[in-house]
């Protein structure tokens, strides 16, 4: 039986702990949501596969020894490593902490950068409730009316546990003007032999005729866990493109969530995840279609090997009178061991006329016919297989928005399949 | 060069080839046809070293030593191209990359030194512009979304580059035009060598006008049944293949 709440008293005290800081009221009615929910469970339909046990004791373990009062000092030479690698104006947050230090300078006329104060932060999700109750420093960011920010915006969360079991909760909104358009890498790192759990979600709403462009790159300690959610708000025209690249965390748990709220907007949203040994990685993405014309397109790609466990789990809801709507879905599975398994789930929901919508999930082996194609040109086998697994990678990164970064995640995720060897 | 002898295999619980015998030299060119089912491409595969065939009786040398020993990349390596009648397309695997590879894997079995990226290109388009290829295939993935006409020349192509001692083209003309079937042949063609041998997989006989054989072989239920010159492939064409099963059961 999975433990599924926390002490509420001590919840409380954490809470009242961080009253000087920003969004006060906000944190308290968060805290009361929070805590009339608790942790999902695997009863909830949407975590039949993932179980936060694991989450809910090092947050435990974490309250228990007054949060913040450890510190953990930075890896500095890992966040330095990734600002000279991608070029970026970041914002680092480190266990939850705006490092200054290490950030770049985001105020412009461009773009605001200011400290979520008492927004209204509940979304109907207990996890977000958490990360409002409990986030350090807040960020809202804003991308000015007719602004075309071309650098991309880093948001680095660089976590650390050495010492004792540490917990992120952090919260970013993010808000495109009219017009605007900007490009966001969202990027998770952690380390540390001590417990982790983050848990970061992710407020957008884009302004007509925006434009997003988004890349979420995800390589914590394969002994960390994390949950993470991204909930966007299209509003007419405007447009969104998002990749996640999953390689890191024992558990990983990503949630995205596309609100078609304006006629023709357009949402197109792919990833890849790697998982092995015993990691567990799960991707749910929804799209609400709640007015047409619309597009939205997803594909997802996996590959695992040892035993890893993955979930793709892709929902389109076409509301009725969303008529000239247009969803396609697509999932594609590698698996490279037999004690390897994925939960591939597509779900369609449609109440309106006149829409496309289409899906279609598949799980295998590499192909045989290709393998032997490759032998026959002299290519070892091993090489053969090698290459195979990485074009089903590739495939899917080069979907990602920011082609910059397409050199950048080809290459960890070569690396990543070198470090599993032979399997791959 | 090529020795088969008494050549039985199957797949499956199904006995395809019994007891062929074919003998390769360099230099030559070999046709060997058939009707569907009588194990021409069977033959091709099992040359090759596709393990859906499993070789139940007989001995194939190649240069003197026991092909059946090894492995489709040795075979390769060693000289052998095998020119697919269905060449498998593989997405997000550039064109480039595997001929490069491939080149590689063959030149670091003679010893030598990988090839150079400029060297490569430029014997690549020169290759390219003698099958009418447009050079924009290189960065293509392997065969992905090719029509059949270029998966052809594609195949040739990697011919080309490979340079293999024995090259087995299975069914090299079906599904090409008249246009694309020049191209090929005259790749084909170009590659003849008193140094290469070639075998010519094919069900009809029009190749064979492009691609003149030396020899001409008739395969029926798994077993040559007539050789000749390349007059057997006009009488073969005249008399259809019904002639060849009467003759075979006689």
């Amino acid at each position: 039986m999975s433990v599924v709440s926390l002490s509420p008293d001590a919840l409380q005290r954490a809470v009242d702990d961080l009253s000087g800081n920003s969004a006060a009221e906000s944190r308290q009615v968060a805290l009361q949501q929070f805590l009339q929910r608790g942790f999902p469970t695997p009863r909830d339909e949407d975590w039949k596969y993932t179980d936060l046990a694991k989450v809910v004791d090092i947050s435990e373990r974490w309250l228990a020894h007054a949060p913040d009062a450890v510190a953990e000092p930075l890896d500095e030479s890992a966040v330095r490593e990734i600002q000279s690698t991608i070029d970026a104006t970041w914002l680092v947050f480190s266990n939850g902490r705006l490092n200054s230090d290490l950030s770049d300078a985001l105020l412009s006329e461009a773009i605001d950068v200011t400290a979520i104060d008492n927004e209204a932060l509940t979304v109907d999700d207990p996890l977000a409730d958490l990360s409002a109750a409990l986030m350090l420093d807040g960020i809202s960011i804003r991308v000015g009316e007719a602004m075309q920010i071309e650098k991309p915006i880093g948001l680095l969360f660089a976590d650390r546990a050495t010492k004792a079991p540490q917990v992120t909760q952090a919260r970013i909104n993010i808000r495109l003007e009219a017009g605007s358009a900007a490009r966001v890498i969202e990027y998770h790192l952690s380390s540390g032999d001590a417990d982790h759990y983050s848990n970061v979600h992710i407020d957008v709403d884009t302004g007509a005729d925006a434009s997003l462009d988004y890349v979420r790159l995800q390589k914590r300690s394969r002994s960390h866990s994390q949950t993470q959610r991204l909930n966007a708000r299209l509003n007419d025209r405007s447009i969104m493109r998002h990749f996640g690249l999953d390689l890191g965390g024992a558990l990983a748990r990503n949630d995205l969530k596309i609100d078609i709220a304006g006629a023709a907007a357009s949402a197109e949203f792919n990833g890849l995840y790697i998982g092995a040994e015993k990691q567990h990685i799960d991707n749910h993405t929804r799209v609400d279609h709640r007015i047409g014309p619309a597009r939205s397109v997803q594909e997802y790609r996996g590959i695992m090997s040892g035993r890893s466990r993955c979930v793709w789990n892709g929902k389109a809801i076409v509301h009725a009178g969303a008529d000239g709507s247009d969803a396609e879905q697509a999932n594609h599975n590698l698996l490279l061991s037999e004690h390897s398994e994925i939960n591939a789930k597509p779900e369609l929901e449609i109440y309106a006329d006149e829409v496309k919508c289409s899906h279609g999930t598949t799980v295998g082996q590499l192909d045989e016919a290709a393998l032997f194609y490759l032998r026959t040109r002299g290519l070892n086998p091993s090489d053969a297989k090698r290459i195979l697994t990485r074009a089903f990678a590739t495939r899917v990164v080069e979907k990602s928005p920011i082609p910059e970064l397409h050199e950048l995640l080809n290459l960890l995720v070569e690396t990543r399949l070198t470090e599993l060897g032979s399997e791959v | 060069m090529l020795e088969i002898s008494n050549l039985n295999a199957r797949t499956g619980d199904t006995d395809i080839l019994h007891g062929l015998s074919l003998s390769v030299n360099k230099g030559e060119v070999h046709a060997i046809m058939g009707p569907n089912g009588s194990g021409k491409s069977t033959l091709a595969q099992v040359v090759a070293g596709h393990d859906a065939y499993e070789v139940t009786d007989g001995s194939v040398l190649f240069n003197g030593n026991n092909l059946l020993d090894l492995e489709p990349e040795e075979r390769a390596r060693d000289g052998i191209f095998l020119g697919f009648q269905y060449p498998v397309e593989i997405p997000g695997v550039n064109n480039a990359y595997l001929l490069k590879a491939a080149v590689n894997a063959r030149r670091a079995h003679q010893g030598l030194e990988e090839i150079d990226a400029f060297e490569f290109l430029k014997l690549a388009r020169e290759k390219m512009a003698l099958l009418g290829m447009d050079p924009k295939f290189l960065n293509r993935g392997v065969n992905e979304g090719f029509s059949g006409g270029e998966k052809k020349r594609n195949e040739i192509l990697q011919m080309a580059m490979l340079e293999p001692t024995l090259a087995i083209l299975d069914e090299t003309d079906s599904g090409l035009d008249i246009d694309a079937l020049k191209a090929v042949a005259e790749g084909v063609n170009a590659l003849r060598s008193p140094e290469r041998a070639i075998i010519l997989v094919t069900h009809y006989q029009r190749l064979l006008d492009y691609i003149v054989p030396d020899f001409v072989h008739v395969l029926s239920e798994g077993r040559i049944v007539r050789s000749g010159d390349k007059s057997l492939a006009l009488e073969l064409e005249e008399k259809g293949y019904e002639w060849v099963r009467e003759a075979a059961s006689a």
